[in-house]
């Protein structure tokens, strides 16, 4: 506890002097993350790592329309799947292997126009939000998100049941990013800029926003606020971060995509990532991201024997687990370090004014 | 000068008549005392004046010039009229500076994504805002406590920061849904104290429903009563205490007139 609150005071600390310089060191520190992995460890550790930047990207943007707007959609791994499927399709050279489409783009072409149309899907999965709350948006959004699933499953030109094979790399003149180091580079990068760019959003009126709309939507709309186009703005904005995990996913080696990849099951997941990272905050999101990909990797494997029957126990680990961060620590990690720091500042200030007092008197 | 205005304002559910052509003038600079019974349409009267509710056909109500018959609660409030809940519904898991800084969020000088592509623009505006509504803080009182979710606070404060989040909003006029509820006595007059200032300090014309007639009776120039929907009385507060109409909606038609003097000033 006094290890992560003396991390917190030396990020302070390093925010006094530049704004960015936390964000820099951080950076540089992760720049290096491949070689002790690859060193210590091994290479599928940094697939793993990659796997868990892309989590970080979807936890970060489902924290916008979840943590801090509080529209419950359940919808959000389809996003990801259009981004995905979008982007692959974009880039695959024509003709391909078994019916898939292929267009031949650039792939920094493909991605950029996958992010645009999981935007606009992103709108129509919102669109339910306008009249919808709670458990029956879940149920809306559940649905989207499982036609979208479905919709690949079945149509050959998107993969259906082989998935969509050999899907190229990214590559700046002759450098191509096919292996997991210098994808890594690539995901970090956008993960890094992506937690960046939502504390810029959630930091200003836009956030207070989502998050006055999440507490009280009557109250927010007295106040001033535009309950439907903020709702819809949320929507939006976390599908840009889905749509970029998903093309990002699609591109990543070994460059094959399944719609096996975007069931409930890793919707599931992703929820248990922001709800023990902590709802509404964005690191907690981060956290709760690296924490489940390890946890899940972990238990891919499980199996436990009952008379002689094999059963993977890995969904009842999920989630009971789910079951009981809502009933112990409804606000997660990142909830109860918020809390902690908060009782620090206030004890510092107490003691500063009695201090104060003090010499006065 | 009148600020607000409603013409045959109504409003019904199904079957009842919430609201029943209520017209009325609210003048500027002026504290209007909106009374009734229990189920009188109060409440509900507010919520079409801020669009919580959309008033049925006929209705017009125009504030400073404007009509806002129809118009969406965000635009109203960004025309300058804010109010207070009844149960407050302040933002519980907000700190009680971001209360006030989404009380001010109609004068937002920037896009929602403006973050994204200006950042240094937005920062040093907020910087200025908050500024502005730690000061807020400090006139009402909440300046120890602006990092405290507001769900921590004590009742009374948070009757307070329900009050500074709508003058955030820097009003043209302020509606209180009974300010005054589930305090005592002593903090009621400290609250009627604080309203008065604020209305002082930022010139505001106060429409306010309260059950505690006396404060009612010693604060407001001017009162309107509500029986079932109905507008049934309006005039200064002493016309109003004695109008028969009024007296017999509070207390029905057997109670004698000593009687009804002793409940009005109690």
């Amino acid at each position: 506890m006094s290890f992560l609150s003396r991390i917190a005071d030396l990020i302070d600390a390093l925010a006094q002097r530049h704004r960015l310089l936390p964000w820099l060191v951080a950076y540089a520190l992760l720049l290096t993350l491949p070689f002790i992995l690859s060193t210590f460890f091994n290479d599928y550790l940094i697939d793993l790592a990659n796997r868990a930047c892309l989590f970080i990207m979807l936890a970060v943007g489902l924290n916008i329309v979840k943590g801090f707007c509080g529209q419950v959609t359940v919808g959000h791994i389809g996003l990801y799947a259009i981004g995905a499927v979008t982007s692959a399709v974009l880039s695959l050279e024509p003709g391909g292997f078994g019916g898939a489409l292929g267009f031949g783009l650039s792939v920094w072409v493909s991605i950029p126009i996958a992010v645009i149309v999981t935007a606009f899907a992103g709108l129509i999965v919102g669109l339910p939000s306008v009249r919808l709350e709670g458990a029956y948006l879940a149920l809306a959004t559940l649905g989207l998100g499982e036609s979208v699933r479905i919709f690949i499953a079945v149509t050959p030109a998107l993969g259906s049941s082989t998935g969509l094979m050999m899907i190229p790399a990214p590559s700046i003149g002759g450098f191509v990013f096919d292996s997991f180091t210098s994808y890594y580079y690539l995901v970090m990068t956008a993960a890094v800029v992506g937690i960046y760019f939502s504390f810029a959003i959630l930091r200003s009126a836009t956030g207070r926003a989502f998050q006055a709309i999440r507490e009280d939507t009557i109250a927010a709309s007295v106040n001033g606020i535009n309950v439907v186009k903020y709702k819809l703005l949320a929507f939006v904005l976390s599908a840009i971060y889905a749509g970029l995990a998903g093309a990002l996913f699609a591109h990543m080696p070994p460059g094959y995509l399944h719609h096996n990849n975007f069931t409930v099951i890793e919707m599931v997941t992703l929820l248990l990532m922001v709800v023990l990272g902590g709802i509404g905050n964005v690191w907690g999101g981060v956290i709760g991201a690296i924490v489940v990909t390890i946890a899940y990797d972990q238990t891919k494997d499980l199996v436990v024997y009952f008379m002689d029957r094999p059963i993977v126990i890995q969904p009842l680990v999920f989630g009971l687990s789910m079951v009981l961060l809502v009933l112990f620590m409804p606000r997660g990690i990142g909830g109860w370090f918020e809390g902690v720091r908060r009782n620090r500042r206030f004890i510092q200030r107490s003691e500063e004014k009695l201090g104060d007092a003090a010499r006065n008197s | 000068m009148t600020l607000l205005e409603t013409r045959n304002l109504s409003k019904s559910f199904g079957g009842l008549q919430a609201i029943d052509k209520v017209s009325l003038k609210v003048e500027q600079n002026t504290i209007h005392g909106l009374i009734g019974p229990n189920g009188s349409g109060k409440s509900t009267f507010f919520n079409l004046l801020t669009g919580v509710y959309q008033p049925d056909e006929g209705s017009r109500i125009s504030f400073d010039g404007v009509d806002i018959t129809n118009s969406p609660a965000h635009a109203i409030a960004g025309l300058g009229l804010a109010r207070t809940f009844q149960l407050l519904r302040l933002y519980g898991e907000l700190s009680v500076l971001d209360n006030v800084m989404v009380g001010y969020h109609p004068h937002t000088k920037y896009g929602p994504l403006a973050p994204l592509f200006n950042g240094a623009e937005v920062r040093r505006q907020d910087k200025a805002v908050k500024e502005e509504m730690q000061e807020l803080l400090e006139f009402i009182g909440l300046a120890d406590h602006a990092e405290i979710p507001a769900a921590e606070l004590s009742g009374g404060q948070r009757r307070l920061l329900a009050l500074g989040r709508a003058i955030a909003m820097r009003p043209k006029m302020l509606l209180l849904d009974e300010p005054g509820a589930g305090l005592s006595p002593v903090n009621v007059d400290n609250l009627m104290a604080t309203i008065m200032t604020l209305k002082e300090r930022y010139n505001l014309t106060i429409i306010v429903v309260e059950h505690i007639l006396k404060v009612v009776m010693s604060t407001c120039d001017t009162i309107s009563v509500l029986d079932h929907g109905q507008k049934i009385s309006e005039g200064t507060p002493e016309f109003v205490k004695n109008d028969p109409a009024v007296v017999e909606a509070y207390l029905g038609r057997e109670m004698a007139d000593e009687d009804i003097r002793a409940a009005m000033d109690a």
